[in-house]
Order: C-alpha cells, then sequence, then structure tokens
C-alpha cells in the first residue's frame, strides 16, 4: 500500500513515577507523611511505523516497554511526550470509531465473564459494539470454525480450561471485525499444541481481513511462524527494526559450525578453530565468528577426517538471549545496533 | 512457645507495614467501627431524654458510656476476616498460605492484633472526644478494670474462633457474601449492639444468653459499666471458655474439612 | 436509548449469572427478612419505652424504614456491584477492556453488574412502605405522589454519584473497595430521622455522606413534613453531585491513563 502507514509513531515516550519504599516499620511510618518517587523511563523515544496488512513481532524483555506502547496505542495511556496515529486516529483521544477498528487481547486478563457462558459474553460485546445481527451472526460462525468453538461457547468462562479461554477471548475480542489487532502475549501459558493452534488462527485472520497485527511474545516460534518484521525494544529504547533473518545478522556475529568427525577428535585440539560448544562422540559444535566462516570451513575440511559439516545462523532464542543479556547501556556498543549503523528498517 | 513468639514478632511487622501501605482502607474500617456504636448511643440517648432521663434502669449517661465502651470492646474483637478468606479462595490465593509450614491462623491473629494497636491511637482520642462531647461519667472499680483485661481476651479469641470458622464456609459456597451479612444481622441482635440487653424482652435476653455473641460484646461492656457481681463476672467467664472450646473444636473440624474439599477441587 | 439496551443486556446478564448462584436467592431472602427484623426489632425495642422519636410517630418511622429498604434494595441490585466490579477490574487490571469500548465507560462502569436477588430489598420495601401509608391514612394525591417519587429519584441520583465518587478513588488508591463496607455502614444511620443526631453528625449525614438526602428526604415527603427548600435543595443536590461526580471520573480516567501525571 502506498497510502500512509497504518500505525505510525515518532518518537513516543512515556515516563511513569513510582513511589518507592524501603522496608521496615520505619520507613513504613515515613512513608505516611511522604513518600519517595523516582521516574521511570518504560518508552524512551521509538518511533515505527506499521503497513496496512503487516503482522510485526514486538519484541524485548520483561519490563522493556512493550505492554506499555501497546497501551499507548490501544488508548489506555497518554504518552509523555511524542505522536502516535493509528489508523489516522490519535489513540488517546479514544474516538468511538477508533475503539470500533481496534482490538486489545491480554494473554494474561480476561474480558470474559466469569460466571456465564461464552455466548453471553459476546452477545455483550455485540450490545456494546452494536454490531448487526446479520454480520454478529455471520462472524460467530466463522469465529466458531476456525476456532473450534462450538463445544466451547455454551459453557460458563469459569468451566473453560486455559487454552480454550484463551481461544474465546480471541474470539471475543474479534467480533466486531477490528481492523487493528494488539496482541499482548495471547499464547503465554499455553501447550504447544494450542500456541500452533492460536498461530494459525492468527495468521489465516490476517490473510483472510488483512488486518495489521501488532503481537508481543516471549514465545519465539510465535514469532517465526508469524512475523516477517520484529521490532526488538530494551529498557524501552527500539534497538533493531527490520526482518527476522537480519536479526540474527545484527545481533549475532558468529555462525555455529557442526561437524562430524570419522574417528572422532582424537586428542586433537580443536578450540584452534572456535569456541567449542558441545562435543559429544564425534560430533562437535563451534561458535566462529561470521567473517572467519569461510577460512575456518577450510580449514577444519583440510586438516580434519570430516564426515559431514553444517554452518547455521544460531537459533533465535539464543541471538534475541544475547541482545538482552548486554548489560544495561552495553547494548548500544554491539556491532549494527541503531546507535552506530544508520537506521535502516524498511530495507527490503 | 518461643518459637511462636519470633514467628509473631515477624508476622506484627510485616502487618504493621502493610497496614501503613493502604492506609486509606484502615481508616475506612475505623470509621465503620466509630458510625454504629454512634447511631445506637444517639437514638437510646433520645429516647431516654424524652422519658425523663431513663430507659429501664439504663439513665442517658449510662447509654453513652455503654455505647462508648461498646465501641471499644467492638474494636477490639471484629475481624474482618471472612471477606479476606473469600476474596483468597476466590483468587486462589490460599494456596500460597497452605504451603507455609504453620497454620494460617497465626499470620491472620498477628495481622489482627497488629491492625488493632495501630488504629487504637484514632480510636481512643476519639472515644475520648465522645465522652467529653456527651459529657459522659464513669468510675470504675478496680477489679472490674483488672477483670476486664483477660475478659476482653477471651471475647477476642472466641470471636476471632468462631469467625474463622465461618470464612472457611468459602470453600463450600462461592459466594458468602450473604451469609456473612446474615451473620452481622444476628450479632447485631444478640449481642448488645442494638440495645443493651436488658431492654429486650426476657424471650431475647434468654436466647442471648445461649447464644455466643452475648459473651464477645454485652458482656465485657457491662462489666466495665459496673453493672456485673463478682458472681456474674465467673459466669460469664465460664460461658467464653465453654464457646472458646467449642470455637477451637469447630475450627479444626471444619479447617480440615476444607483443606480436603480445596485439594479434592483445587485453587 | 442505546445504553437502556445495553442496561437490559446486563440484566440479562444478571439474571443468568445468579442463576447459577440460585441458592442465593434464599441466602439473600434470609439476610434481607433479618434486617428487616432488625429494623423492626430496633423499632419495637425503642417503641416499647417510649411513644414517639424526635417527633416521629411509629408508622412514619415504618415508612422511613420502608424507604430506606427501597433504596438500599437499588444500592444492593445495581450500584454496589457494579462499583464493586468497577473497583475489582481496576486492581487486575481488567479495566482495560472496558475502556477499549466504543461506549461511555462510566455508563459501562455503572451498569455492568446486576445482583438480582437484592431485589428482594425492593420486595420487601413494598409491603413495608404499603402498611406504613394505609396505618398513616396519608391521602397520597398526585402532589404527594410527584414529590415522593422526584425525591426518591434524587435522593437515589445522590447516593450513586456519591458512590461513584468514591468508586473512582480505585485509580488513586489501592482496596477501597472497602469504602462500600463503611458507606453501608453509614447507611444504617439512615434507617433512624436525622433529625434526632447532635448537628455535627447531622451534617455529617447530610452533607458529607447524603445519607439524609436517600431516606429521610423521602419520608418526610409521605408523611408530609417536607419543605419546598428541602425539596428543591434535593433535586438541586441531585443536579450539582450528577455533574461533580462525571468530572471527577473524567479526572480519574485521565488519572489512569496518564494524562494529567
Amino acid at each position: 500500500m502506498a497510502e500512509s502507514p497504518v500505525i505510525q509513531i515518532d518518537e513516543l515516550s512515556k515516563i511513569y513515577t513510582v513511589t518507592e519504599r524501603e522496608a521496615g516499620l520505619v520507613a513504613a511510618m515515613r512513608s505516611l507523611v511522604k513518600r519517595k518517587t523516582r521516574d521511570v523511563r518504560a518508552v524512551d523515544g521509538i518511533s515505527f511505523s506499521v503497513s496496512e496488512g503487516e503482522i510485526v513481532g514486538f519484541l524485548g524483555p520483561n519490563g522493556a516497554g512493550k505492554t506499555t506502547t501497546l497501551k499507548m496505542l490501544s488508548g489506555l495511556l497518554y504518552p509523555t511526550s511524542g505522536r502516535a496515529t493509528v489508523l489516522g486516529f490519535r489513540p488517546w483521544e479514544r474516538n468511538r470509531d477508533y475503539l470500533r477498528r481496534m482490538t486489545l487481547v491480554m494473554g494474561q486478563r480476561n474480558q470474559l465473564v466469569w460466571d456465564i457462558p461464552v455466548i453471553d459474553t459476546f452477545e455483550l460485546n455485540r450490545a456494546v459494539y452494536r454490531i448487526p445481527e446479520a454480520e454478529y451472526t455471520r462472524t460467530v460462525g466463522v469465529l466458531t470454525e476456525l476456532l473450534e468453538l462450538a463445544p466451547l461457547l455454551r459453557k460458563p468462562t469459569r468451566n473453560l480450561s486455559l487454552g480454550e479461554r484463551m481461544k474465546c477471548e480471541i474470539a471475543a475480542a474479534l467480533l466486531h471485525r477490528p481492523w487493528v489487532l494488539f496482541l499482548d502475549e495471547p499464547t503465554i501459558g499455553l501447550d504447544v499444541t494450542m500456541q500452533r493452534r492460536i498461530r494459525q488462527f492468527i495468521a489465516e485472520y490476517n490473510q483472510r481481513t488483512g488486518a495489521t497485527v501488532l503481537l508481543t511474545s516471549h514465545y519465539m516460534a510465535d514469532v517465526e511462524a508469524l512475523c516477517k518484521r520484529v521490532i526488538v525494544i530494551h529498557h524501552g529504547k527500539l534497538l533493531y527494526d527490520g526482518d527476522l533473518s537480519g536479526l540474527a545478522d545484527r545481533f549475532a556475529p558468529f555462525k555455529t559450525v557442526e561437524v562430524e568427525l570419522q574417528n572422532g577428535a582424537g586428542g586433537r585440539p580443536l578450540d584452534r578453530y572456535g569456541e567449542v560448544l558441545v562435543q559429544s562422540e564425534g560430533r562437535i559444535t563451534l561458535r566462529v565468528p561470521k567473517v572467519e566462516t569461510a577460512t575456518v570451513t577450510g580449514r577444519l575440511l583440510a586438516e580434519l577426517d570430516v564426515v559431514d559439516l553444517t554452518v547455521q545462523d544460531p537459533p533465535i532464542e539464543d541471538v534475541i538471549e544475547q541482545v538482552f543479556s548486554q548489560p544495561d547501556g552495553a547494548t548500544s556498543h554491539l556491532p549494527g545496533t541503531v546507535a552506530d549503523a544508520p537506521f535502516d528498517s524498511q530495507k527490503q | 512457645m518461643t518459637a511462636f513468639f519470633s514467628i509473631y514478632k515477624g508476622y506484627f511487622r510485616t502487618a504493621l507495614a502493610i497496614q501503613f501501605q493502604y492506609r486509606i482502607a484502615m481508616l475506612i474500617w475505623l470509621l465503620g467501627g466509630i458510625i454504629e456504636p454512634l447511631m445506637y448511643l444517639v437514638v437510646w440517648r433520645t429516647v431516654a431524654q424524652q422519658q425523663g432521663g431513663a430507659v429501664g434502669d439504663y439513665a442517658v449517661n449510662d447509654f453513652v458510656v455503654y455505647y462508648i465502651a461498646m465501641m471499644l470492646v467492638n474494636h477490639g474483637t471484629f475481624t474482618w476476616i471472612m471477606w479476606e478468606y473469600d476474596h483468597r479462595i476466590r483468587m486462589g490465593q490460599f494456596s500460597a498460605l497452605l504451603l507455609k509450614p504453620i497454620h494460617p491462623i497465626h499470620s491472620d491473629i498477628a495481622d489482627n492484633i497488629g491492625y488493632k494497636f495501630l488504629t487504637l491511637t484514632v480510636l481512643g482520642p476519639t472515644a475520648a472526644l465522645l465522652a467529653w462531647f456527651f459529657n459522659a461519667t464513669w468510675q470504675p472499680d478496680l477489679w472490674t478494670l483488672a477483670a476486664f483485661v483477660p475478659v476482653l481476651f477471651l471475647a477476642f479469641l472466641m470471636r476471632f474462633f468462631w469467625e474463622w470458622t465461618l470464612a472457611m464456609l468459602a470453600f463450600w459456597t462461592t459466594r458468602v457474601d450473604a451469609i456473612n451479612q446474615a451473620y452481622f444481622v444476628i450479632v447485631l441482635f444478640f449481642s448488645g449492639r442494638l440495645a443493651p440487653l436488658d431492654l429486650f424482652p426476657q424471650v431475647v435476653q434468654s436466647v442471648a444468653a445461649i447464644l455466643p455473641f452475648r459473651w464477645m460484646l454485652a458482656f465485657p461492656v457491662e462489666l466495665l459499666l459496673g453493672r456485673l457481681t463478682p458472681g456474674e463476672l465467673l459466669i460469664g467467664i465460664g460461658a467464653q471458655l465453654f464457646w472458646l472450646i467449642a470455637g477451637y473444636l469447630s475450627l479444626q473440624l471444619i479447617y480440615r474439612a476444607g483443606i480436603r474439599r480445596y485439594a479434592a477441587f483445587g485453587a | 436509548m442505546r445504553y437502556f439496551r445495553l442496561f437490559a443486556t446486563y440484566l440479562r446478564l444478571g439474571v443468568l449469572g445468579e442463576l447459577e448462584y440460585r441458592a442465593n436467592f434464599w441466602i439473600n431472602l434470609l439476610q434481607s427478612l433479618l434486617e428487616l427484623g432488625v429494623a423492626l426489632g430496633g423499632l419495637a425495642v425503642v417503641f416499647t419505652h417510649t411513644d414517639n422519636l424526635g417527633g416521629w410517630q411509629p408508622d412514619e418511622l415504618l415508612a422511613l424504614v420502608g424507604v430506606y429498604f427501597l433504596i438500599g434494595g437499588l444500592i444492593r441490585t445495581l450500584i454496589r456491584p457494579s462499583m464493586s466490579k468497577f473497583m475489582e477490574d481496576v486492581r487486575q487490571g481488567t479495566l482495560d477492556f472496558t475502556l477499549t469500548k466504543p461506549a461511555d465507560a462510566q455508563v459501562l462502569v455503572s451498569i455492568q453488574r446486576v445482583e438480582i436477588w437484592r431485589m428482594v430489598d425492593v420486595l420487601i420495601a413494598i409491603p413495608v412502605l404499603s402498611t406504613a401509608l394505609l396505618r398513616l391514612g396519608a391521602q397520597l394525591g398526585p402532589a404527594e405522589t410527584l414529590t415522593f417519587a422526584v425525591t426518591l429519584l434524587s435522593g437515589s441520583l445522590i447516593i450513586y454519584s456519591f458512590l461513584l465518587m468514591l468508586s473512582t478513588c480505585a485509580f488513586w488508591f489501592v482496596r477501597v473497595e472497602n469504602i462500600q463496607v463503611i458507606f453501608m455502614s453509614m447507611w444504617q444511620a439512615g434507617r433512624w430521622p436525622v433529625s434526632i443526631y447532635p448537628a455535627w453528625l447531622r451534617a455529617v449525614l447530610t452533607f458529607l455522606v447524603p445519607v439524609a438526602f436517600a431516606t429521610t428526604v423521602p419520608a418526610s415527603a409521605v408523611s408530609g413534613r417536607i419543605t419546598t427548600a428541602t425539596l428543591f435543595g434535593s433535586i438541586a443536590l441531585a443536579a450539582a453531585l450528577l455533574l461533580v461526580s462525571r468530572w471527577f471520573w473524567r479526572l480519574g480516567i485521565r488519572f489512569y491513563s496518564g494524562a494529567s501525571a
């Protein structure tokens, strides 16, 4: 689409003022009179844009500012500074027309009414969103089919398993056919099968409706399956915005080389080829700086009895972990981070 | 015993800290404990004034002292544990308590006592203020004051045991709110909070004597007012001990059954 | 109009939800009867020792008890459950779902839970009130009926606005649900005519916690002792509190979304 992007964020920041209290009775007494406060920069000047129909993975460790950003985009939080528009609306003005076009799913929280059957919560949302009868019936039909809800709809929410509840939560959030979906950890706590079902559904929904999806998840499998593009934030700052496949190039200046040797290592020191990650029987996994990959594989093939050799990017989990395990402030010195590389989110 | 002492010390510290954190809630409960006795104080004072200064053998001043004492005794003995348990079980917080290597009642008792000592700093002056405002005069005997301490302590324990027992109903029913309120209504009626029990018909007085509630509230209050003979004091303490033991036993029983049920149904 | 439809939906859900807990009907009935027992018992004990209370005859106090139960029923059926749910939502963070709905959040929050069995209070109020009126032999002409209806309505609105403001504090403080407990204990004071209370307490019950406007004022309309000033004061206060509570609610929402921080 050549038109303006669905989500557009410029220099968005959110600073929380939190109260602090030390342990102990004296401190408790003191806090009765005056509470110490401290500013926390939850989101610190991030900018990005998302085009119509994209599914973007929003990554970062706990407390990175993902949820805060989602809350600002869904109109629940005012930013401290910066601009954001979604579908041409400023989210925190909470325009009715905007609210009718977007939805927020939080994996850790329920909107289904606990004591009544699921279908009745749907009815409630129908009334709140003023969905016409025919459209409602059709949407419920489609969602029921896609998510296999038929046996669940008549059950009270409290009798559902976690996974079943999540499916119904998602359905309840989509009854009004939103154009923009904010999904905050939609698969959290679910088993692998259920995670896959939800994932498939999101992809299917995106394909059918062309809705724009911004998704946070701790499960890299979700991200790998759904998102071509990821945005990584850490300590409220944007670290990376681009292709998922580019993430490894950027943050992992290593490749893993796996070799299988004819007669085992035979006591030869292998660490002169690279860092030995795993060594068992004749199989050895080495971590090799990316620039030396060609040289090292050449030497391995020349000097050892190699049966098999593969070169791989490290698993995405490891890459992510490596990014986030950097001490505070150190991230900006990684090669290829926003700090010293030109910002090229739309590189493809 | 010393082990319990140190555990309680720890509980008190955290209980106090928590109360400070929830300072608003603290004030709210406190205010609630002041309003009700004040209301009945005013009603009965009005009646006594209209009747030429006394109702039965309660003079205007007696009502004032009665309800100020009632306010203090009720403060000393009340619990909010039934709401707390309803919340704990519905929110699945109870499992965490079960994991601790100590009966959960201890932290509740410590919490309760901690709250009370803290709020006494407000309730004490309030009582004094009301006494001044309504021109209360009160000359207690020394022996009643001495007896009041153990009597109040017994009243606290028996009320705690019974209300903790009642709180356990949360294991069986999901909405204990109604039961709690029904309980409070019964207590109101038979504990002497609605009116001094002497002013009720004989039937009500007899029923009140059989039920435990009188011994939680009216009995300590009447003791403070100097309306009891040493013989009546002993009978009262006997009744308190009886209900205390009965409360303890029913607590044990229902707690075990509750845990079994909780284990069967899960959080 | 659409909010009426919404309310109807919530009402239906309330019935459905409560049908799951049918035993609650009996418990509520029991509880309401017990409370009526306390109210009537209290009156009975008082009136065995006197023939009027601060100038109010027994039957006039019975009418007061009727009004007390009527408005109390409304509070317990709709206002209190909705406000409880709201405060719980604030604590659990599920209020976010309400705020992302394309409807007025205050209205949604105010009608979101109906505890249908609590209506027994209203059912109890009707015979009590009727008995009182019959025994008073009050000639309820159209003017009196209208006055009564108006004072009841403005009393309800005053209580609603007041509870909404109390609940809105949940945005700033944790554990404010206890505020309702305190309100209900203040509310009891409305079972007696506020005129018997000492001046400072009367002021508290009239202006700080506007119990008097919901109980004593409508009851005095029935027993024909209401003044024009009180009537219009009640209407004016209802209007003012509605506006103030609306303003306070928006302030709370702004705080919640960090707009004013």
